[in-house]
């Protein structure tokens, strides 16, 4: 004990655990008396949210006659592009897109991409897949453009790069549904809303992947460059830009993907008849089998505009450009002799019957399993999602546990919870005994109903840990503003259900990764897996879970963990398998086992990658926290899109805000740990 | 830190502490089947290149034979991509050999399990690398202590071994520092610590001093002679620098495109190269300074010596030189257009020479 108080003093991380600690035990004993300490108080509660609502609405009003002339100038060049995407005959479409897929990629590419067209046009969704199409043709240039222009701002005016930086990190972290609010204010319903939304979402890869390619280009082309007498604008495009090129490409790919993504998701507000709107009709009326097919219509655009846009990228192995052109031309052929009764592609169903056997066979399956699907379901949420959200104290009842919870439990849980920690503290494990008497107090009374005291405390010792004073100030500002706001219990949700979701990442993608680290053939299977499940847009991955799960927070769970998993996977493998040969050599001439190597080096090397894996992980879960709203989550992402179906600007920005807020500041808290280890290895 | 009283290594000690027949290291795919049908089909070690070659394999050893005695200096010298750092690693199993015997204090170590050569590197083998490979994340004395901590050895234990080791190099007010808080020279101490925490007896530096200033080069140079004058191990060191070569070895081998072109002691390098490619090598090199009298003396004692000025047989031919030149007469000195302007005595160029070459 007097260890212990003697590190207290030195130590100043270790003084803000136990504070922390011990001001979640004192506030739990004054819950009584002193209530305000847990709940925040009404009184002190401001109507944030309306007047955000109504300064955005008059704000948007001002601006709202040029915003709807631009929508009107727009609707040009997408009534056009509609046209011709629409109106092309589907064999002239399949034979150009696989003539350029052989030129970029050889045959394998112009196969997949005569299969996968094939299976587009077999599914009776060809037009509704070409409206998606159009909208993404249209701005994906306005995205690339934009993306291109704030990346060379960026880049050549120091001063406004870290403003710049921190708009495309908002433009990335507000969550999509949150402005498709004010958009559809702004723009009025139609597919110009989905276009601006996607451009918004797929600007900030480009302009970023833009910055890190200039910033990478040799000093020395520079020097050389100017040496040679160019101007600032010659050597930024004769020099700089093409220097950056396979960087700027990978951007683009990016772009690309996100502007897909989001076309979809746009989907949501209706009104352009397109393929995201199908899929969420079919979902809706339960349709699986359909929804599956159309599902699997988003899958084949994004696997070959992700893997043509990839070839692209690389340098080019030259492929004969005349089989291309022989290609194109028997594709242009076909339309001019005409298709007979082929001639129009939505008559198609080929694959009706296969989705009314899905549906069937998925009618008789959850008959036959129905009942252990359910208990697996039952059990994770009553033994492990409810205790978590709110407390053991609520969550252990007779009816699932067997016995009822009371105070006397409570008063036993901590006191055997304080037993272990002094354990921890005679053993001089002092960090570990405050972390276990914060984590019962998590326990016990759960994520959604802890004391907004502690949660606020807890966050800005985090960030004073991982990123100084500055950081833990930052974090206690925004979490004010979201307590004020009166968006709290909200934002707890949300936190208590990222949380478990990010948990769960962590632990099984890790371990995920260590076994591909362990087993090149685990890793074999493992990585296309990834690929496939980063190439399909966010939307696709409700429809497998909701077969087999129904509407509710689990499916939900399990969409999110599907989505966010992979980077943690990723960064594992990554980090794990790239230690510098030299340290490995020294290790193995240090007589050390391949477990010693694993554990003495691997591991404590790849911590700031793993750390980066687990920031990549909590931002794609929260991105699908607000995609998951649409099968039933409580918290900020279901306000976002219930304010998205009253067009009330007020709540949906706001509720938007504070999700990105959560976002922002477990960013933050992950970057500067990852930070801090790396300084610490010198890296 | 005393020499480690290994009964095994006294009946050896007259004997050879690792030998290395026909070596052959070979990159790419199939390289071992193609490698042994290339030698089933020739015994030219150039014909079997040319073959492995011609299938886009990469023989990065050729064919290496050689043997070390115990307590010898053996250093093993090479321009890049000669060959030497695949040849270290062969020797240390950091890379599986494609075909040949190395046998290290009597034991096959191709042979060895993997659990054995985990062994022999905690107790027999030490290393130490060209760029250090220090570990980040580990302070001083937790780096030097690594090779103790991976055998079990609790740490109280550890820190009591390895505080003479830290102290010998010099490093015991560093112990705590962590490696990007330390010059390269430091650094490279730290590395040679580590290597010899496990009381090794045979010793392999890969380029350890490469990556150093030349004057830091030279200050380890002259510790690690110490060093080597201490233990009595037996060690390998690569290098691909001629003067570091023929300042350190007790023998050297000389290493070109995979293949050991001669292996001799300094002088015999110095003075006999085998062919044009080691002569030159030997160019930049001052022979007089590395070159002892017994190596140009005639031998027999003809006439009478007696009043003759002596030299010592073991002295460089620099000094010799240097001395017998004090016997001549003075020399005249003139300027650029032929004036005579003054004298210069052979003994005070003589000794300006040896200053400057000392």
């Amino acid at each position: 004990m007097g260890r212990l108080f003697q590190e207290l003093k030195t130590d100043f991380k270790l003084t803000i655990l136990w504070s922390i600690a011990g001001l979640g035990l004192l506030v739990l004993l004054l819950e009584t008396s002193a209530p305000w300490l847990v709940n925040w108080p009404d009184s002190f509660q401001l109507p944030l949210t309306s007047w955000v609502g109504d300064a955005l609405g008059a704000g948007l009003e001002t601006v709202k006659p040029l915003a709807r002339a631009f929508s009107g100038l727009m609707s040009y060049p997408m009534r056009w592009t509609n046209m011709l995407f629409v109106s092309a005959p589907w064999s002239l479409t399949l034979g150009i897109v696989t003539a350029l897929a052989w030129y970029v990629g050889g045959w394998r590419l112009a196969l997949l991409s005569l299969v996968g067209l094939g299976f587009v046009l077999g599914s009776g969704y060809w037009i509704k897949g070409m409206n998606t199409l159009a909208l993404v043709s249209v701005s994906v240039p306005l995205a690339l453009l934009l993306g291109l222009a704030f990346g060379i701002l960026a880049h050549k005016v120091q001063p406004i790069k870290s403003a710049l930086q921190a708009v495309l990190d908002i433009m990335q972290t507000i969550p999509t549904f949150a402005y498709l609010t004010p958009l559809l204010l702004l723009f009025g319903f139609g597919p110009v809303v989905g276009l601006i939304a996607s451009a918004i979402y797929a600007t900030p890869p480009m302009a970023r992947n833009v910055i890190l390619g200039l910033e990478r280009v040799d000093p020395e082309i520079k020097d050389a460059a100017i040496m040679s007498g160019a101007t600032a604008f010659q050597r930024l495009f004769f020099v700089e830009l093409p220097a950056a090129k396979s960087q700027i490409m990978v951007g683009v790919n990016q772009c690309l993907m996100a502007s897909l993504s989001m076309v979809i998701i746009a989907a949501v507000i209706g009104g352009f008849d397109d393929i995201g709107w199908e899929v969420l009709l079919t979902m809706r009326k339960a349709q699986f089998g359909q929804s599956l097919l159309a599902g699997l219509v988003i899958v084949v655009f994004a696997i070959l505009i992700d893997r043509i846009s990839a070839a692209l990228s690389q340098e080019r192995n030259e492929h004969n450009w005349r089989i291309a052109f022989f290609i194109a031309a028997a594709g242009i052929l076909v339309s001019l002799i005409g298709l007979g009764p082929l001639s129009n592609p939505e008559d198609l169903h080929l694959f009706e019957p296969v989705a009314a056997a899905v549906d069937a066979r998925l009618g008789v399956f959850t008959a036959e399993n129905g009942a252990s699907l359910d208990a697996v379901k039952n059990s994770i949420v009553f033994y492990a999602m409810l205790p978590l959200r709110i407390g053991l104290d609520g969550a252990v009842l007779v009816f699932t546990w067997g016995f009822q919870w009371t105070t006397a439990h409570s008063v036993w849980f901590f006191a055997i919870a304080l037993v272990l920690a002094l354990g921890l503290v005679s053993r001089g494990a002092f960090k570990a005994a405050a972390l276990l008497i914060i984590v019962s107090i998590v326990l016990e009374t759960g994520i959604s109903e802890l004391p907004w005291i502690f949660v606020l405390s807890l966050s800005a010792g985090l960030g004073w840990s991982a990123g100084g004073r500055a950081l833990a100030l930052l974090i206690v500002a925004l979490l004010l503003s979201i307590l004020i706001a009166g968006l709290w219990e909200r934002a707890l949700l949300s936190l208590y259900l990222s949380g478990i979701s990010v948990f769960t990442c962590a632990v099984l993608g890790s371990a995920i990764g260590l076994l591909c680290v362990v087993s090149p053939m685990a890793w074999k299977i493992v990585r296309p897996l990834c690929d496939m499940l980063q190439t399909i847009p966010l939307f696709v991955f409700l429809i497998p879970v909701l077969m087999f799960f129904q509407i509710g927070e689990f499916s939900a769970f399990i969409a999110i963990c599907a989505y966010a998993i992979v980077p943690m996977i990723r960064y594992t493998q990554h980090g794990l398998s790239n230690t510098p040969p030299e340290l490995l050599e020294a290790a193995v001439m240090s007589g050390a086992s391949d477990w010693q190597i694993m554990r003495d080096l691997r591991i404590p090397y790849a911590v700031p990658t793993l750390l980066l894996g687990l920031n990549q992980t909590i931002l794609y879960a929260f991105a699908m926290l607000v995609i998951a709203a649409l099968i039933g989550t409580t918290g900020l992402g279901q306000s976002i899109y219930l304010a998205l179906g009253k067009a009330d600007v007020g709540l949906g920005v706001s509720a938007g805000a504070a999700m990105a807020i959560l976002a922002l500041i477990a960013d933050r808290i992950v970057q500067g740990f990852a930070q801090e280890r790396k300084k610490a290895l010198g890296l | 830190m005393q020499p480690r009283n290994n009964p095994r290594l006294m009946t050896t000690s007259a004997q050879n502490t690792i030998t290395c027949r026909n070596l052959w290291q070979v990159f790419g795919e199939k390289a071992e089947q193609r490698l042994a049908d290339a030698l089933s089909r020739s015994n030219d070690p150039n014909d079997v290149s040319q073959s492995l070659l011609s299938h886009n394999l990469i023989p990065a050893v050729r064919n290496v034979s050689f043997d070390v005695k115990q307590g010898e200096l053996f250093v093993i010298m090479g321009l890049s991509g000669s060959g030497k750092s695949t040849l270290i690693r062969c020797l240390s199993r950091l890379v599986e050999v494609t075909s040949g015997q190395i046998s290290i204090e009597g034991e096959d170590i191709l042979a060895a399990s993997k659990k054995r050569m985990t062994e022999l590197r905690r107790s027999t083998l030490g290393m130490v690398f060209q760029h250090f490979g220090l570990f980040p994340h580990m302070s001083v004395i937790d780096n030097v202590a690594f090779p103790l901590k991976v055998s079990g050895l609790s740490k109280r234990e550890r820190h009591k071994h390895v505080l003479p080791i830290i102290h010998m190099v010099g490093l015991e007010g560093r112990k705590h520092a962590f490696p990007r808080e330390l010059s390269g020279g430091q650094r490279q101490r730290v590395g040679i610590a580590r290597s010899l925490a496990g009381d090794c007896s045979v010793w392999f530096l890969d380029e350890p001093f490469s990556a150093l200033d030349p004057l830091i080069r030279r200050q380890l140079q002259d510790e690690f002679l110490e060093v080597r004058r201490k233990f009595n191990k037996t060690i390998i060191f690569i290098t691909h620098d001629i003067t570091e070569a023929l300042k350190l070895a007790d023998r050297i081998a000389i290493m070109r495109d995979g293949e050991i072109v001669q292996i001799g002691t300094p002088a015999e390098i110095v003075l006999s190269p085998v062919n044009a490619y080691v002569r030159e090598f030997s160019k930049d090199v001052a022979t007089g300074r590395h070159a002892t009298v017994a190596s140009v003396m005639q031998k027999g004692v003809q006439g009478d010596l007696e009043s003759a000025p002596r030299v010592q047989s073991t002295m460089s031919i620099d000094a010799a030189l240097a001395m017998s030149s004090a016997h001549l007469a003075p020399l005249a000195v003139e300027d650029d257009t032929g004036q005579l302007i003054g004298t210069v005595s052979p003994k005070d160029l003589a000794d300006a020479a040896l200053r400057d070459a000392s």
